[in-house]
């Protein structure tokens, strides 16, 4: 009797998965809880939360910090569709969290998979910021620098710049950054002083992490740029173009690394003699 | 007035021996924990972030305690008939009433005091200093919390200690809506339109005790502020207190 009960739940047992397989191959294979977001209004938290607002906000921007975080390192189709809506709730919630505004634009602005790539809402992010506080210089500064480095306006940017500049405790380099951003030419130079500024303005970070890994993109294209023209001079010295970019190395014509700043080597195109930042590098962005 | 601190000593004893004070202990936890996560979760927020939870969580826990604690002092002893063998004593009504007041209010102060005390700690261990400003959001924050206290006492004379803790919970609430009170024919076109003010001077605004967010960040609190918050509530915890001393003492407890 023991026995035959035995071979039964061992029938059964063999049963289970062999039914979960089929079901599975019929309907589906079951995927991870997608993140929820019951409450989409800031207003209606907001009433929700009459007198506790700071700390609703609070909790919010670390639940937005951690969304960010998960999605970044863990999430596979990294979608980061709450983004956007955590970031208006936890602004709602606190209109003068200036840090929500500054993170929150670069999280939105960054290229996939380092942010979610949609620098247009960054900017619109950064514009409610300074609706909410038309005394910040900072705020108005990184939005200058948004329409500068994700937008592409130059002409907006530099009069948000000097809109900046015109506000109490400004920095001074705000009028002259405003003037050099419009002259044609210099673009890779002022994208690495403002940068430069956001990584001096920030602490240990993401923001400074992020800073960091702009400002050794923008060295890499200039490696780049720099053995684009060591390949033409080799040219012309032998006639021909280098099969590989070592030769540069042995014709003395190249003494650095043949690699960008994460140690990825370049892409080198022998048809045009082009030197570029590999597009698996983690320096590759998008021109 | 000896026997009304007689009254309030024994108020102060009786709400400690309610483990009041294990409050405390939560709060230090809160905020210890906080102090300790927050900074590695929050990005560069450390600092305001245990303001806003230490002030919030002063309020909070002091409206708990002021209605849970309030609401029963009285009606709790009308239930357990302890009342009578203290009517009995020569202690009139009035100083019984104003005397259980003054007690819950030296408990939340003494609340309060070691709360502030907490965050000045946590303060000081995270952020390496202290913000003697917040000061000008603790202090309205009491004067709220004695308000409601009031109206604990108030319903608690009128009716049951669950009813009266339902209808203290529903002022206390209510009066966080005003902006929503005031301007009521917006939120409800049909309502008459006296109602909103009417409704608006008959509520007490606990908005003009919420300085957390103006103080978390470092705005200037004139003291010209200070002094009319103090008025508002004071007139308000007078008006309030004066009528449930008048319940009190017309109420029959047979």
């Amino acid at each position: 009797m023991t026995k035959r009960l035995a071979l039964l739940l061992l029938a059964l047992a063999a049963a289970v998965p062999a039914g979960q397989a089929r079901i599975e191959a019929e309907l589906g294979t079951p995927t991870v809880q997608q993140q929820v977001l019951y409450l989409w209004s800031g207003g209606h938290v907001k009433r929700l939360f009459p007198g506790f607002e700071s700390i609703a906000a609070d909790l919010y921007w670390l639940r937005t910090v951690q969304y960010f975080g998960s999605e970044r390192r863990f999430a596979r189709e990294k979608r980061f569709d709450l983004l956007r809506p955590l970031i208006e709730i936890t602004t709602d919630l606190d209109p003068r969290l200036e840090i929500a505004y500054r993170y929150g634009a670069i999280f939105l602005a960054e290229p996939a998979p380092e942010g979610a790539g949609r620098p247009r809402e960054a900017a619109e992010v950064l514009e409610k910021g300074v609706r909410n506080n038309p005394r910040s210089w900072r705020l108005r500064q990184d939005l200058g620098f948004f329409y500068y480095l994700f937008l592409h306006d130059p002409d907006r940017a530099s009069k948000v710049l000097l809109e900046a500049a015109e506000l109490p405790g400004a920095a001074f380099w705000l009028r002259t950054m405003a003037a050099d951003i419009l002259q044609k030419g210099g673009e890779r130079e002022a994208a690495r002083k403002m940068w430069q500024q956001m990584y001096d303005q920030s602490e240990e970070g993401v923001l400074r992490e992020n800073a960091k890994t702009r400002l050794l993109s923008l060295d890499s294209l200039d490696a780049a740029d720099h053995l684009t023209a060591a390949v033409d001079t080799y040219a012309r010295r032998f006639g021909h173009r280098p099969a590989r970019l070592e030769e540069l190395k042995a014709a003395g014509l190249w003494n650095g690394p043949i690699a960008d700043a994460a140690r990825v080597p370049f892409r080198y195109d022998v048809g045009t003699g082009r030197v570029t930042v590999s597009q698996s590098s983690p320096m590759w962005r998008p021109q | 007035m000896s026997r009304l601190v007689a009254v309030a000593a024994n108020t102060f004893r009786e709400t400690v021996r309610e483990r009041v004070l294990y409050n405390l202990v939560l709060f230090a936890l809160v905020m210890t924990l906080s102090g300790l996560l927050l900074g590695q979760l929050s990005i560069r927020q450390d600092e305001k972030i245990i303001k806003d939870i230490g002030l919030a969580a002063m309020e909070l826990f002091g409206t708990l305690i002021a209605v849970f604690i309030g609401t029963g002092l009285v009606s709790k002893e009308i239930e357990r008939r302890s009342l009578f063998p203290l009517l009995a004593k020569p202690l009139s009504r009035g100083e019984l009433f104003l005397g259980k007041f003054a007690g819950l209010a030296f408990t939340l102060l003494v609340n309060v005091a070691v709360m502030t005390a907490g965050l000045f700690l946590t303060l000081l261990a995270t952020a390496g200093r202290a913000d003697a400003l917040l000061l000008a959001a603790i202090v309205p924050i009491y004067l709220g919390l004695l308000l409601v206290v009031a109206f604990a006492m108030l319903f608690s004379s009128l009716t049951s200690s669950t009813l009266a803790a339902v209808f203290t919970v529903g002022i206390a609430v209510a009066g966080r809506f005003t902006d929503m009170v005031r301007n009521l024919s917006e939120v409800a076109p049909a309502a008459p339109r006296w109602l909103g003010p009417a409704l608006y001077a008959a509520l007490p605004n606990f908005a003009n005790f919420d300085l957390k967010d103006r103080v978390a960040y470092g705005d200037p609190v004139p003291a010209t502020v200070l002094v009319w918050i103090a008025v508002y509530a004071l007139a308000w915890i007078g008006i309030v207190l004066g009528l449930g001393l008048a319940a009190f003492r017309t109420r029959d407890f047979q």
